[in-house]
């Protein structure tokens, strides 16, 4: 299970990046969630599932959650999303988040 | 003699008085009973030989490095699950009262041992722990169970169905096998023209406070249909429902609202962010929502657009919640069974399936069968269909 997801916070062009790695499910969005409480108030957050192969609605919940705060924060920022995959976009789209989310398709976009 | 006499019964003795200790281990293996018993002579020593299969502790109260009822909180904190009787030296009535009210099963005075005493006061000790575990563990699942069950009544509405045009069939399988429940949830309703409504919806996330508020957004739907609101107007009344009751911000729903007309021939779909059901008749598809609305509590106000599909003379409409596309598969995309793997799996199903419940008992097996066990997830089915 472990092998199969990573996720890496670093600071770039202002923003914390957010990369997973591998299946986003029941037994790995916790590690997610975990780090994207950890994030400092900042303005503008950016999860790159660019290297996800898989994303069920635990994950989504905590995309969710996640996107809620950074909006509600003092900060008043904003969470975007890096989708490359189709799996990952087809997901977005079934539960209609594609329109709740800013979706990019590149991080370079994301960041700009 | 019965065999389970025969079985050793394993003792620790903690007696710091080596003539005490020597005494009372004599008098054990005299016993017609086996008992295999281990000293300590100190608290820290017993404590390191708490574990190994003890099952009674015979506790002499002076100890050198423990004083009073230290060293009984500290043995049964360390060993729940163990029997332990106090000696005493003294004729210290109080303090072996007490003792008992602590936790220990008994006590001895120590001048008055015999075996025949000291051998019924062990094993009647281990019966008598060994019972008060099995009812408190008993008891645990007993309302653990019944907390289930309450939600699950909660959650999964009988379907008041009255008419004979349409059947229907509907399964529930908690996440992981476990007893405690999720948020999945499914109504149905005929109302007096003739028209069926039908809600399948699923609570992010898994436990007793998603299954709650999964009970609450049922009965709020099942409130809101009766009462009239029109089927456009619904989604933002469950939203709001959903926004005052839940726990905390990140919760949020999806949920699939249709209404079948009352000639059968066509049914209105409202998705918010929830699979769209598969239509089983000739062929086997998913019924395409082109732009799905948002889930329910993620900030979007609107967007739950209907899409009305018109349905052939005989046809099935089997509603579902994510944990049956979710579960993992070795052949399907991605190795999950998804969406075009159920496609792929219900035709052949559906022909050798001899009712509803049949079929939807084989989407179950199917998905467990894939996922190599139970799904992670919890699934709820809703299968209705024009005779």
């Amino acid at each position: 299970m472990d092998e199969l997801f990573q996720v890496k916070v670093r600071e770039q062009a202002g923003a914390s990046v957010v990369s997973a790695e591998g299946e986003v499910d029941v037994s790995t969005a916790p590690a997610l969630r975990q780090r994207l409480y950890e994030l400092p108030d900042s303005a503008k957050v950016v999860v790159d599932l660019s290297e996800v192969t898989f994303l069920d609605s635990t994950g989504l919940g905590v995309l969710v959650a996640a996107l809620k705060r950074v909006r509600e924060s003092d900060a008043g920022g904003d969470l975007r999303l890096v989708v490359t995959r189709p799996q990952v976009s087809k997901v977005l789209e079934v539960t209609g988040l594609s329109t709740v989310f800013s979706v990019f398709p590149s991080l370079d976009e994301a960041l700009a | 003699m019965s065999i389970a006499t025969e079985v050793i019964t394993r003792v620790l003795l903690v007696e710091d008085d080596p003539g005490d200790a020597l005494l009372t281990t004599e008098l054990l293996g005299e016993a017609a009973h086996p008992f295999a018993v281990r000293s300590a002579s100190k608290l820290s020593e017993a404590l390191e030989h708490l574990h190994g299969g003890v099952e009674c502790v015979l506790l002499d109260l002076g100890l050198p490095d423990a004083t009073g009822l230290d060293a009984l909180d500290q043995i049964l904190t360390a060993a729940p699950g163990v029997a332990v009787i106090v000696l005493t030296g003294r004729a210290d009535h109080d303090l072996a009262l007490a003792a008992v009210a602590r936790g220990a099963q008994d006590y001895l005075r120590k001048g008055q041992l015999d075996t025949e005493l000291l051998s019924r006061s062990v094993r009647y000790a281990v019966e008598r722990k060994r019972s008060e575990d099995a009812a408190r563990r008993l008891l645990a699942n007993e309302l653990l169970a019944a907390e289930s069950a309450r939600l699950e009544r909660g959650l999964l509405a009988r379907p008041m169905l009255d008419t004979s045009d349409l059947a229907a069939a509907t399964r529930y399988r908690s996440g992981g096998g476990s007893l405690l429940l999720g948020g999945d949830f499914y109504d149905a309703i005929e109302l007096a023209d003739g028209s069926v409504r039908i809600i399948i919806g699923d609570v992010a996330g898994h436990g007793a406070d998603e299954a709650a508020i999964g009970v609450a957004l049922r009965i709020a739907w099942r409130g809101l249909v009766l009462a009239g609101l029109p089927a456009e107007a619904v989604f933002t009344s469950l939203q709001a429902v959903l926004d005052a009751e839940r726990p905390h911000e990140a919760m949020f729903a999806t949920a699939c609202d249709a209404t079948i007309a009352p000639d059968r021939r066509s049914v209105v779909l409202r998705v918010a962010g929830h699979p769209p059901p598969l239509l089983i008749a000739d062929e086997v598809r998913t019924v395409a929502v082109r732009e799905p609305g948002p889930p329910l509590g993620v900030g979007a106000d609107g967007g739950w657009d209907a899409r009305a599909i018109t349905l052939p003379a005989r046809w099935s409409l089997l509603f579902y919640t994510d944990g049956i596309i979710e579960g993992r598969s070795i052949d399907g995309a991605n190795g999950r069974l998804g969406i075009p793997g159920l496609v792929r799996a219900v035709p052949a199903l559906a022909s050798r399936a001899r009712d509803l419940g049949e079929l939807l008992d084989e989407l179950l097996a199917l998905a467990e069968q894939c996922n190599g066990g139970p799904v992670a997830d919890d699934i709820a089915l809703f299968l209705i269909s024009a005779r």
